[in-house]
């Protein structure tokens, strides 16, 4: 066991978890990570590419080898990070990318091949034949080389989102974050602070130094406590902001039960969107490796972490360890880890100045060239002035220096800017506006430096709000120097890991800067280096020294790579929010929908609307014996059917006639009241866009209807109108969609049936004729709205109640009308109706026809302007010769299926010849025979004509004979009965 | 009166009622609404002694309340009186005004918190983007709830009011229901 | 992002629907004697500017209020925004 003592883990109790199918047991304020190594387990995975074993390498998110697949069945979750995956009973993980076990893995294989997969091999070796990209060497390669696996099942948990708002938001929870908030908090601002771990401290937890002589944790202790009592803050742990937005909006993401076994009630993980008038960011920095000869065996990792898993969780990978420093913060290591009882066998510190800060043998000049350990590391290899010598540990902390964590301040495209001192990029000034890095993040690596610069940050953020604050008193602490020498890698002709994740070599560079991909972003595309799931946060720099060092370049000439959000990887499951299922997205009944239902109705969504598509009897087994019937229905008795998803908007003001005037294509001011008109809509461009109905209940006030596609867009379109176009006209446009139930009422007895409804009103032809409309009372005392209008053809109706009765007045419209055969009919015999009548629908308003085409031409008036109306007469519109026309085969068996082209008998098929197509099919009852809308050259002259329809997606061809367009009543006697 | 029975937004006979931990949801279905909108050269009315209140707020009077709506367009409400022709007396009483009946084109949703404000204040953050420190009592905002246009008023300090498009009532129900009884937990 | 309404103050650019370059707000004179090819360079043609744009941003979750906003398509930084009517307005008062 190396479990040392001390430690934040809560020895009370005891959490058992497996890992790779044995048991182990851990304590509360464990991570995988911690509890692994206090069981003695250094191996914890497989590279990426080479399936090397490998160990945990940090403390943090930033990890880039210890990725596991975490719990089992449907929440299983690849990829997981065992540094950030908090221990919780019962816990299981296993190890990834091997097979058949981690400790024997065949693919390992590749690693003795690892000549052959350097940088650029997949770019060199997988070009010919193209297609056998796709279809072998893809999968092979993404088999072998690869990361966790799926459960193939749905997420079973629920994800939220929420908005919050807040004066600051303080981005990390350690020391400068912490000094920040204080500073806030009492105030009286709005503070939000954000923290990625579990508990709240940072870095201060994994140090030993103290703050006013007690332990950092008492410091961090009382302000927990004075931040729960103030109602302005709201400390948010477990939450990791993610991704800088324009104007201050910062994306964040909640772990609320990635800690326990199942989330229970509990969502899974909730996405805020954080709009915050200032932030500030104590991201903290990460530690850098200083790449050597096969530097990635497990018990090799970054001595910042070693210390924190000593410190923070009492583990250690081994009884003996050693450091290998370029700077004094690895002394630190040794330092503690010494006085937890560890053997520290020699620090090896490669600047030749160095010199003990303890009790243990210090290498001052010296270098690690190599490692020995097949599963974890044995001995060391260390070579000071030409000497060498082999040093056994079980561990290696390795440090390289710190490298600021600037990522949130490059999501605008800031460019971090050199630090020769501290050899790192600190935050550049370009960074997002009211974004202000502190601490570590801002290059101040010293405890007091960073709590000076989190207080005067907020200090700073408050001023500029002006919310009056003062300085708050900080606690005594260390303010130590750093003294990091411009070290990166050790020279070697054995492979030097720098991005442990992606498998990327210093020979790897070597080759890219041999092959002159030496610009920073063709290195990383071509060696794929910083490109995994961890961004290259422990490699990117490094990676960047090495090819300074080749191209004999400094480090700020060769570039750096910016950051895009996420800063850690964001399931899709949080992104996707809240919904899935029916509730995907929200839906819209109608007023009858529970009527419909009821009856048996089976729905079809149009758009977000819910609408009864047929209604089923008992004794019909086929959709189309029941549309069938609901046609005839209509055409011989009455039909019933909801068109309340029809767009409704209410248009008034004096000028309202002149705006409809302009809005449609032919003309709607000399309307009289009590009338109704059918309007054609054209968009600018000329093509027809809408149609619809205006009525007009008074001088100055209309009621418009839209097609339920166009609703939303046409109400948009008037507001365009309205406050863009001709702001000088008085008109209001007001929906009303929703407010008003309408339901169709057509056929020969709709009048007798509608007689038995309304209170004393003459629906005679003589007093409500053809397109007449009214307001009255119906069903004993209910205002509703009278249009006698027809999409089917038949004498006509539809009537208006409000909303809260659509129900009731189905109910009673059935009732009434039970001995007329009164039927409700779906929007497929709406369908079928509609083109026996040869009225346009949607097929044919595609936005790739003119109003010439749908034989709506004259509905163009030419006395006056309107939408459209310019460019619809221009030379490509105008000189369209398609036409609309009605098609019926020629064999009444015969078939025709929309979407197919139409050709001249006998003629080849091809682009040149086309003649056109058709819009909608159907059956017709009424005919006999399917039937179908089409546009054809010429159509409207060629009445009678056979052609041939083709169908090449199913290999099918079809006689048509050309019909006129309305296949019902083509003189429009039945509607004006 | 008609013999005809009302169902409201949700489909029942009976307004839905909901009670949470901290939290009564309430279908308003008594509420009837009209909007009113300046016509060009038209003054200002004050319908019912109500003085109409500016941009983004909400104004109760006697037994009658309007909030904003947009530029020169207020919503009225009239508690109560949905049964009736509202519109037809708004319309009478700012007869230079534009008049629009409205009160089957909303439902409307009244959340009342039973523990002060921050539960209410809770439930709006998961639902609305709208910053609650300037969302005091007498505020009224249009915005997106999951990707349904809807107006929050906020009526008291333990008090909203949501209103959404009719057609849109189970889905809006669904939305509320989910964040409710997510913030029990 | 958020658009500075001129009205109701700061909101969340998600109530809004993009409507498109400010010149849409300048309809041809469709009786001008050119009115063909001026229409068509209205419908068809944009500046695709990188810097400075002015456009159309339709508050379509709120009050419905089309709004002239000025901002930078590098940046996304917004430098005013005020209500299309007024604009449209002070354009025809303008003389054009």
């Amino acid at each position: 066991m190396t479990r040392l003592s001390g430690g934040l883990v809560d020895r009370s109790q005891t959490l058992n978890f497996t890992f790779d199918g044995k048991q182990y047991h851990g304590y509360p304020g464990d991570t995988l990570a911690s509890a692994l190594l206090a069981n003695g387990v250094r191996l914890m995975g497989r590279s990426f590419k080479y399936h090397r074993p490998r160990g945990v390498f940090s403390a943090g998110s930033e990890e880039p080898n210890a990725l596991v697949e975490l719990r089992s069945g449907a929440r299983q979750e690849p990829n997981t990070r065992a540094t950030v995956a908090e221990l919780f009973e019962g816990l299981v993980a296993r190890s990834q990318n091997r097979w058949p076990s981690l400790g024997f893995d065949a693919l390992a294989v590749n690693d003795l091949l690892s000549p052959f997969f350097t940088a650029g091999f997949y770019y060199k070796t997988f070009m010919w034949p193209k297609a056998f990209w796709e279809m072998l060497y893809e999968p092979a390669i993404r088999k072998a080389a690869g990361l966790g696996s799926l459960s193939m099942q749905a997420d079973p948990d629920a994800y939220d989102k929420g908005f919050l708002h807040c004066d600051v938001l303080v981005i990390g929870g350690g020391p400068a974050g912490l000094a920040a908030v204080l500073t806030a908090a009492r105030s009286g601002a709005r503070v939000i602070l954000a923290d990625e771990d579990f508990r709240l401290g940072g870095r201060l937890l994994a140090e030993t130094e103290t703050l006013d002589g007690a332990p950092a944790t008492d410091w961090i202790s009382a302000l927990e406590t004075e931040f729960e009592s103030l109602p302005n803050v709201r400390v948010m742990r477990r939450t990791t902001v993610f991704g800088v937005f324009d104007h201050g909006i910062y994306g964040a993401v909640e772990r609320v039960s990635d800690h326990l076994a199942e989330p229970g009630d509990k969502v899974r993980q909730t996405l805020w969107r954080i709009t915050a008038k200032r932030a500030i960011l104590a991201s903290g920095a990460t530690e850098r490796p200083i790449a050597f000869a096969d530097n990635d065996r497990p018990g090799i990792m970054l001595a910042g972490a070693m210390r924190a898993y000593a410190n923070r969780w009492a583990a250690c990978p081994s009884k003996t360890i050693a450091v290998f420093t370029n700077n004094d913060d690895g002394h630190r290591t040794a330092r503690d880890l010494a006085a937890k009882g560890v053997h520290v066998a020699a620090v090896i510190d490669a600047r030749r100045e160095a010199r003990a800060r303890g009790d243990y043998r210090v290498i001052a000049g010296g270098m690690v060239t190599g490692s020995r350990g097949r599963l974890g590391l044995r001995a060391i290899e260390v070579s000071t002035n030409g000497r060498r010598e082999w040093i056994e540990c079980g561990s290696l902390g390795v440090s390289g220096g710190w490298n600021p964590n600037v990522h949130l301040t490059s999501h605008h495209r800031g460019r971090p800017v050199w630090n020769e001192a501290l050899q790192a990029f600190l935050p550049g000034a370009d960074g997002p506006a009211g974004l202000l890095p502190v601490g570590a993040a801002a290059g101040h690596f010293s405890t007091a430096q960073t709590l000076r610069s989190g207080a005067e940050a907020a200090l700073r953020a408050l001023t500029e709000l002006a919310i009056a604050a003062a300085p708050p008193v900080l606690p005594q602490s260390e303010e130590s120097g750093y003294g990091v020498a411009p070290i990166f890698h050790v020279a070697g002709k054995k492979r030097a890991w720098v991005d442990f994740q992606n498998d990327v070599t210093v020979k790897d560079l070597k080759i890219a800067h041999a092959e002159n991909m030496r610009p920073v972003e063709h290195l990383k595309r071509y060696t794929t280096l910083g490109m995994a799931t961890d961004q290259g946060k422990t490699s990117n720099v490094t990676g960047l020294a090495v090819m300074a060092e080749l191209t004999g370049k400094s480090i700020p000439e060769t570039g750096t790579t910016i950051f895009r959000p996420p800063y850690t990887p964001v399931t899709i499951s949080v992104l996707g929010g809240g919904d899935t299922g029916p509730h995907f997205r929200p839906r819209r009944l109608t007023p009858t929908h529970n009527w419909a239902e009821a009856q048996g109705a089976v729905f079809v969504e149009t758009g977000q609307w819910m609408r009864a598509e047929y209604f089923p009897r008992q004794s019909e087994t086929h959709w189309r014996q029941s549309v069938d019937r609901e046609t005839k229905a209509v055409r011989s008795a009455v039909g019933l059917c909801d068109v309340s998803t029809l767009g409704k908007v209410d248009v008034q003001g004096a000028d309202a006639g002149e705006f409809l005037n302009r809005l449609y294509s032919n003309v709607m001011d000399t309307l009289k009241v009590g009338r109704v008109r059918y309007g054609l809509m054209l968009r600018e461009d000329g093509f027809a866009y809408d149609d619809g109905t205006c009525a007009r209940l008074a001088e100055d006030h209309y009621v418009v209807t839209t097609t339920t596609a166009n609703a939303g867009l046409v109400y948009r379109n008037m507001e365009f109108a309205r406050q863009c176009l001709w702001p000088e006209l008085d008109v209001q446009v007001i929906s009303t969609t929703d407010a008003w139930a309408q339901i169709a009422v057509a056929g020969p007895k709709s009048r007798a049936l509608l007689t038995r409804i309304v209170d004393g009103f003459d629906l005679s032809n003589d007093a409500f004729p053809f397109m007449a409309c009214a307001e009255l009372v119906v069903c004993g005392g209910l205002r509703a709205r009278l249009f006698r209008i027809s999409f089917s053809g038949e004498l006509a109706f539809e009537i208006a109640v409000p909303a809260r009765y659509g129900h009731a007045l189905m109910e009673r419209l059935m009732q009434a009308g039970a001995d007329l055969g009164a039927t409700p009919y779906g929007v497929e015999a709406l369908s079928v109706l509609r083109v026996e009548k040869g009225h346009v629908g949607g097929s044919e308003l595609n936005g790739q026809s003119t109003a010439a085409m749908l034989g709506l031409g004259k509905m163009v008036s030419q006395k006056k302007d309107a939408i459209g109306a310019v460019m619809s007469r221009r030379e490509g519109l105008a000189g369209d010769i398609r036409r609309i026309v009605g098609l019926q085969p020629v064999e009444r068996a015969g078939k025709v299926v929309a979407g197919s082209h139409l050709f001249t008998v006998g003629a080849p098929q091809n682009l040149d010849t086309d003649q056109g197509w058709i819009t909608s099919a159907c059956y017709s009852p009424h005919v006999g025979s399917m039937i179908g809308l089409g546009f054809l050259e010429n159509g409207d002259q060629r009445i009678g004509e056979v052609i041939v329809a083709a169908n090449p997606v199913e290999g099918e061809s079809e006689r048509l004979r050309i019909v006129p367009a309305h296949f019902v009543d083509p003189e429009g006697a039945r509607l004006r009965d | 009166m008609t013999d005809l029975t009302a169902f409201t937004a949700l489909g029942a006979a009976q307004p839905r009622l909901a009670s949470f931990e901290a939290l009564d949801i309430r279908e308003n279905p008594e509420l009837a609404l009209a909007s009113l909108a300046l016509r060009r050269g038209s003054i200002r009315p004050a319908p019912f002694g109500l003085h109409l209140p500016e941009p983004g707020r909400w104004v109760a009077g006697q037994g009658v309340a309007a909030f904003w709506v947009g530029p020169d367009q207020w919503m009225i409400e009239a508690e109560g009186r949905a049964e009736e022709n509202f519109a037809a007396d708004l319309k009478q009483a700012s007869p230079d005004c534009t008049v629009t009946e409205q009160t089957d084109g909303w439902i409307v949703f009244e959340i009342v918190s039973r523990s002060g404000r921050a539960p209410l204040e809770e439930l709006l953050s998961k639902l609305v983007n709208i910053d609650l420190a300037d969302f005091e009592l007498g505020r009224a905002t249009r915005t997106g709830l999951e990707d349904m246009s809807c107006f929050v008023i906020r009526r008291n300090e333990t008090h909203v009011a949501v209103m959404g498009a009719r057609s849109f009532a189970g889905s809006l129900w669904h939305a509320l229901e989910t964040a409710v009884s997510r913030l029990q937990t | 992002m958020l658009i500075p309404h001129p009205i109701l103050g700061s909101r969340d650019a998600r109530e809004f629907t993009y409507l498109g370059d400010v010149r849409l707000v300048d309809r041809p004179d469709p009786t001008g004697p050119d009115a063909e090819a001026a229409f068509c360079d209205y419908v068809f043609l944009r500046d695709n500017p990188a810097g400075v744009h002015r456009e159309l941003w339709f508050h379509e979750q709120g009050d419905r209020s089309c709004l002239v906003v000025t901002r930078s398509t590098i940046t996304h930084d917004i430098l005013g925004a005020e209500l299309a009517r007024d604009f449209a307005l002070a354009r025809k008062r303008g003389g054009e």
